[in-house]
């Protein structure tokens, strides 16, 4: 059954598809990744899908419902979770203010006006727990704004599993990340990945053929394949794509 | 005589003509905030003075050289064009890394500063300037008479929009120019001096300003004061035209002037008023204007100084501290200034739970200090309401109008959200000017304070204060408590990346909603109690000036900072107390104050004083020998960097 469904979803700016015409289901339990050269319209697509864009024409479905009208928070509230391209943390939070504000919003505690988030136990401990399960214990105090690239990025994830999502999708997980830390989050992905559905925008091809079950290529806005790695990258097409004769 | 709507045609054709020549020159000037806008991201708020600067510089240039109107045409431009420059290069750029916020409120400061200097040479009044020789007289045009200075501004000011249009969308400067706007960093790679870009283009906008001014010195009345109340109609054309949109800006300015026009000859009352009902429908219909695209570029935000290890302990010790030396202080000062104070310390820290922990710099909070004032002073009089449910009213007032201003608000940031706040106020303004019960220029006066809850009489100047002291620190008890609460750390967690914070399914709309309508409620409260103080409620509260003083209190004292908004409060009202005889002077010392205060100590008194407590307790953590812990210290060390 397809978690996530986009049905001849279209974006134009100013007369210029940026997405034309794009069918794409992701299905239950699986990882999929979605890959292309630069410009292809993948992050367009995971913005379609997260409706942080409006799509100009088709509609998107969220186990089979109809959620094209609903906006960004609303869509996260059913459980589709995203991560962005560059590493989206609080900043002046602390590491421990981060992961909390995420279980807040699963929380009753979000309207509460006074009073502290630290009095709730169960909130507490479940940070406790999110921090031990990423390596976050030592630094749990210290403000996000101070972790090194590559902690932020964990730290990001750690925040978005914190809100137990039935759909993870991350855009570019591994960019600017050195070789050591890429293994590390490739692991908490797949740890992450247990009983959820993962859609992933990525460039680095060793990650993608170790994580994805199931790859689409898009170019120039649409489609061109879909199929695991070994069919995929065994095609002509997606070989020109990628070596630029496109034609 | 013919009548078009039962209006006669010769008035009718009069105030359309008097439209259009106001049209022209909103155009000419909100062209001139376009191109700054555009190209600093910075509402240009000193724009008003430079005009003013064009117009009396004519004045004076006539008065004490002989200099005719012609040569002021050019010298005049010329003149503000250099000092524009001078102030980008010397002031604007200092700040031009930051949140572009500070940009826009050091304008604000350059604009009082300029506005009383040239108060204190020229005086208020009037300034006589004759229209020159060759355009005297006029043209009987048939259905109407043709003043031909008037039909010159329009023409000219045509030529200007259209040749600054033609300037920046179709030449390679003008691309050049676009493309720093998007992307400073990349044309400076290409080789262009993109510093000096901006400096001319201030330059620029500065002596487009001064043309306007030069153009409208024989026709409009020459006084220092000229530009400021035009500016704040210039800022709502500027939003209905989309913000930064040369082409909006013109089509904006002319129909706004004509829209005026209109409204004159058919229901004078609500001129004044018209072009803010249309930036409101318009922002309704299409919330970055008519020709906004609305890319507000990333700024960087600026942290929140915080102690590095306060404890409970210390928070209560601090407030206590503070709750006993304003019990005692009465002793020992007048108590009249301590109660404004305070009123004042209460709208100020409700202004900077928004500003500072919401990252929204609202430039029209006065008109929820200045609502609920009305509002609680006219059920005590019109309808002898004791004090307790006269305070309720005025604070719902507040909250009423809070939920509808920030509706239409806060789906905009930044400097957006600061000129469509300032525009919503200077609507309330005039509703407060010419509405049948708020007494218009002489307000409400005398107010009686009556009886609280029956039983404590608050014409007992003892009762009073105390009455003042204990809503004062109930009021700040709830906003420290509001800061700490899981509330509060999802607004901090949305000023700090907002698509972050709806990607975890908040939707921020709400809650940017909430802390606004907190604040106004707020803000409220503190204009209910200044009227039982005071015993007047007027225009002054709701004049945008006073939006001014809540910004210059918040950041002096300290922005995002719980104590920062009090000691800035204190601050401000003493200066006003004991500088009250310097007279022009005041808003030159505050302008200069706000100057300084955003290029020297951003981060204001008490902000200053936490990062220098915080710097020192890493460097004797740093000192002390706890090698065990290493981490700890770098952590200290950073933190109070």
């Amino acid at each position: 059954m397809s978690v996530l469904e986009a049905r001849d979803v279209s974006i134009a700016f100013n007369g210029f598809y940026a997405v034309r015409n794009v069918d794409f289901a992701l299905h239950e339990g699986t990882i999929h990744a979605v890959i292309g050269p630069n410009g292809a319209g993948k992050t367009t697509l995971f913005n379609l899908l997260t409706k942080f864009l409006q799509p100009t024409g088709g509609s998107v479905y969220y186990r089979g419902q109809d959620i094209t009208g609903e906006g960004p928070a609303a869509i996260a509230r059913r459980g589709v979770v995203r991560s962005f391209q560059i590493s989206a943390v609080f900043q002046g939070l602390t590491v421990r203010e981060n992961i909390e504000l995420a279980l807040l919003r699963r929380s009753n505690l979000q309207w509460r006006l006074v009073g502290h988030a630290r009095r709730n136990t169960d909130l507490v401990r479940r940070a406790d727990e999110i921090l031990a399960q990423f390596g976050f214990d030592r630094e749990a105090d210290t403000a996000a704004a101070n972790l090194s690239y590559g902690r932020k990025r964990v730290l990001e994830l750690a925040t978005t599993i914190a809100m137990d999502p039935d759909v993870l999708l991350l855009d570019e997980p591994m960019a600017g990340l050195g070789r050591e830390d890429i293994d590390r989050v490739a692991e908490l992905i797949l740890e992450a990945a247990q009983g959820r559905t993962v859609l992933l925008v990525e460039h680095n091809m060793q990650v993608v053929s170790r994580l994805a079950e199931r790859i689409t290529v898009m170019v120039r806005g649409e489609v061109l394949t879909e199929g695991s790695y070994d069919e995929v990258s065994k095609r002509p097409e997606v070989i020109a794509a990628y070596t630029g004769g496109g034609h | 005589m013919t009548t078009i709507f039962g209006i006669p045609a010769a008035l009718l054709f009069g105030q359309l003509l008097l439209g259009l020549i106001n049209g022209a020159f909103y155009a000419t000037l909100s062209l001139g905030l376009a191109v700054i806008f555009g190209m600093m991201n910075i509402a240009n708020f000193a724009h008003g003075a430079l005009y003013m600067m064009g117009a009396v510089g004519a004045w004076f240039l006539l008065d004490a050289f002989g200099v005719g109107y012609w040569t002021s045409l050019f010298l005049c431009p010329l003149l503000v064009g250099i000092v524009g420059i001078l102030l980008e290069r010397l002031i604007l750029r200092r700040v031009s890394h930051l949140d572009h916020l500070y940009g826009m409120l050091l304008t604000f400061g350059l604009a009082l500063i300029i506005q009383g200097l040239f108060r204190f040479a020229f005086g208020s009044s009037g300034l006589p300037y004759a229209i020159p020789e060759a355009l005297s007289g006029g043209t009987n045009l048939g259905f109407m008479f043709l003043p031909h200075y008037r039909g010159w501004v329009i023409l000219v000011a045509l030529v200007i929009c259209f040749a600054t249009w033609y300037a920046i969308e179709k030449t390679r400067l003008g691309a050049y120019l676009r493309a720093a706007t998007e992307n400073p960093a990349l044309v400076q790679a290409f080789g262009i001096n993109v510093p000096a870009m901006i400096m001319f283009t201030y330059g620029a906008g500065a002596a487009l300003a001064a043309f306007a001014g030069v153009l409208a010195a024989p026709i409009l009345q020459v006084s220092p004061t000229m530009g400021a109340d035009l500016l704040i109609v210039i800022f709502a054309v500027v939003v209905i035209g989309g913000l930064g949109s040369i082409k909006g800006a013109i089509v904006a300015g002319f129909s706004a002037g004509i829209l005026e026009g209109l409204t004159k000859a058919f229901y004078p009352e609500a001129s004044t008023t018209v072009v803010f009902v249309l930036m409101a429908l318009v922002l309704l219909i299409w919330p970055a204007g008519l020709f906004g695209s609305k890319t507000q570029s990333a700024s960087t935000s600026v942290v929140l100084p915080a102690l590095a290890n306060e404890t409970s302990l210390m928070r209560w010790a601090l407030f206590a501290a503070m709750a006993l030396s304003l019990a005692v202080a009465p002793v020992f000062v007048y108590p009249a200034f301590l109660m404004k104070a305070m009123t004042y310390a209460l709208f100020a820290c409700a202004f900077n739970l928004m500003a500072g922990y919401g990252r929204l710099v609202s430039f029209g909070h006065a008109m929820f200090i200045g609502t609920a004032g009305y509002v609680t002073a006219y059920v005590i009089k019109g309808w002898g309401f004791p004090p307790e449910l006269a305070i309720l009213a005025g604070t719902a007032s507040a909250s009423l109008l809070g939920l509808v201003a920030g509706w239409l608000s806060t789906r905009s940031s930044g400097v957006y959200f600061a000129m469509i706040s300032l525009a919503l106020a200077q609507m309330i303004y005039f509703v407060a000017l010419q509405a049948p019960f708020t007494g218009g220029e002489d307000g409400i006066q005398s107010v009686p304070r009556g009886v609280l809850f029956g039983l404590f009489d608050l014409s007992d100047p003892a009762v009073l204060y105390v009455f003042v002291l204990l809503v004062f620190l109930g009021g700040f008890l709830f906003i420290a408590a509001l800061v700490r609460s899981p509330f509060g750390q999802i607004l901090k967690a949305i000023r700090e990346h907002e698509p972050r914070a709806r990607s975890l399914g908040f939707s921020t709309e709400h809650y940017k909603l909430a802390v606004f309508v907190i604040s106004a409620t707020l803000s409220g409260l503190a204009g209910s109690m200044k009227v039982l103080v005071t015993q007047i409620a007027s225009l002054t509260d709701v004049h945008w000036l006073m939006s001014g003083e809540v910004i210059l209190m918040t950041f002096l004292g300290g922005v995002g900072t719980l104590y920062g908004p009090v000691v800035g409060a204190f601050v401000v009202v003493a200066m006003q107390n004991y500088l009250a005889a310097l007279g022009a002077w005041v808003s030159v010392i505050h302008g200069a104050i706000f100057v300084v205060c955003i290029l020297a100590f951003r981060r204001g008194i008490v902000g200053e004083l936490i990062s220098y407590v915080s710097a020192r307790q890493a460097r004797s953590v740093a000192a002390g020998t706890r090698a065990d812990a290493p981490d700890v210290v770098a952590r200290r060390l950073k933190a109070g960097a």
